[in-house]
Parts: structure tokens; C-alpha cells; sequence
């Protein structure tokens, strides 16, 4: 991976096949889940984290919330994992991208970091394995991939920002 | 500044009061990261960059951070919008 870089207005990072592969992969796993019926995921603790309660210890408020907002969230990132998908180079390769797309890569990868990162159950001080021995460190080792790939884009982002002062 | 008319300023006051004791609050979670958070609160918010890093700064040390107040309309809404960032967001009637 060449992490994420300004390049004039756009950001431009490269992806080893792999890499590129393991995000389709992420990107399938969070749709079905985002996608699968009601009943089937009721409690699932990575859903419960995406689609989180806006009001805490009232629930006719928290569900008033959910009414009004959980469409439209849905909906987002739907979006954002379609321009994702619709940017990322299926072999690997230049990954170039706009504002636009730039803004859907950091809230989907922020996404998978979050559904990653709730299924391994990552405290603050969760580090990256020293051995791989099993399936789990493999899953923190991606954990902590995206974590550099994320972080690169914010940066990136943010010394754009920076510039247009 | 304008001096305000007191009579009116009193009326609009009370009015106030009814709409405005919400707060839209982020809390600390182990994954978000610091400059991620930071960011997202001065491109929602249009923070500053050092008003941003000491509102996340403040989420990472004390556990949470009141990063909005106002009606409570704009309280969901501020909510919601730090929701589709991923940030851990709620709002309440200030304490």
C-alpha cells in the first residue's frame, strides 16, 4: 500500500491486489449485514454500533429518533458503499478520488474499522499482535491496515483543507 | 452591539427556554480516531482546528464532550449527522 496523498484536489493512494481485495471482501460482508432482514440481526452488537440510539435512558425518544433517521442513515451508507466499490481497482492499483468520493471512502472505511473493531472487541488498549498465530490476529492485523489507510486519508483531507485557507 | 429592547428580550427569552436546554453530546469509543474525530467536528460544525482538537481531546479524557447545544429539532439533526460519520453521538436536555 502507498498510503493516501493530496495530489492537486483529488487524494491518491495505491492498493496491493490483496489489499484491494480484502476491502471488496469487508465492503460485501458490512452490505449483507446492512441489508439482511430485521429479525435476523435483531442485537447484533456491529449493527447496534452503526445504527446507534441517539438518546440514551429514554426510549420513546430513542425510537422517535430511529423513525425520523434510520432511512436516511441506511441510505447513506448504502451510497458510500457504492462509490466505494464503484472506485476501488478490483486487482488493485491507483485508488483517485474527489471530495465527494473522498468523503464516502472516509466514512466506509471508518465503517469497517467500526464493524471490525466491535466484533474483536477492541479496548483502547488493544495493539496490534506481535504473532499471527490465528484467525483473530489475521482480522487485527486488517484492523490495524485500515486503521493506517484511514488515518492516511484523513490527513490528506486535512491538509487540503489547510490549503484552501 | 445593539442594546435590546428589554420587553421584547424578556418575551423572547421565555420562548427560549422551552426550545433550548438540549445538548448533542459524543462519547469516547476505542476505535474512532483522534484525528478522525477531530476532523469531523470542523467539517460538521465548522469548528476551528484547535476548537476541534480540545472538544475531542475532551472526549478522549473525560469520556464525553458537549459538541452542540440549541432546539431540540437540531439536536436529532446534529446527532444524525455524527452518526453517518460513525462518531458515538446522543442527544439529551442539558443537565
Amino acid at each position: 500500500m502507498r498510503p493516501f496523498r493530496r495530489k492537486g484536489g483529488d487524494v491518491v493512494a495505491r492498493l496491493d491486489p490483496a489489499e484491494a481485495g480484502i476491502i471488496g471482501l469487508l465492503l460485501d460482508q458490512l452490505e449483507q449485514l446492512l441489508q439482511a432482514a430485521e429479525d435476523d440481526v435483531a442485537g447484533d452488537p456491529v449493527l447496534t454500533r452503526l445504527l446507534p440510539d441517539g438518546h440514551r435512558g429514554d426510549p420513546e425518544l430513542a425510537a422517535d429518533y430511529r423513525e425520523l433517521t434510520e432511512t436516511s442513515l441506511r441510505s447513506g451508507k448504502a451510497d458510500d458503499l457504492a462509490t466505494v466499490r464503484a472506485t476501488l481497482p478490483p486487482t488493485g492499483g491507483e485508488v483517485r478520488l474527489d471530495p465527494d468520493q473522498a468523503a464516502a471512502w472516509l466514512r466506509s472505511t471508518n465503517d469497517l474499522r467500526l464493524a471490525l473493531g466491535t466484533r474483536l472487541e477492541i479496548t483502547e488498549e488493544t495493539e496490534p499482535p506481535e504473532d499471527v498465530t490465528g484467525e483473530e490476529d489475521q482480522q487485527l492485523v486488517v484492523y490495524y491496515w485500515l486503521t493506517g489507510l484511514q488515518g492516511s486519508l484523513v490527513d490528506a483531507l486535512a491538509a487540503g483543507r489547510g490549503g484552501r485557507r | 452591539m445593539q442594546t435590546p429592547d428589554t420587553t421584547t428580550v424578556v418575551g423572547a427569552d421565555e420562548e427560549h427556554d422551552l426550545d433550548r436546554p438540549w445538548v448533542t453530546i459524543v462519547w469516547n469509543d476505542p476505535v474512532n480516531l483522534m484525528n478522525y474525530v477531530t476532523y469531523v467536528l470542523q467539517e460538521l460544525f465548522g469548528y476551528d482546528e484547535p476548537t476541534a482538537t480540545t472538544l475531542m481531546l475532551q472526549v478522549h479524557h473525560e469520556g464525553r464532550a458537549i459538541v452542540s447545544s440549541g432546539p431540540k429539532e437540531r439536536m436529532e439533526h446534529d446527532t444524525s449527522r455524527l452518526h453517518a460519520y460513525g462518531l458515538w453521538a446522543s442527544y439529551q436536555r442539558d443537565s
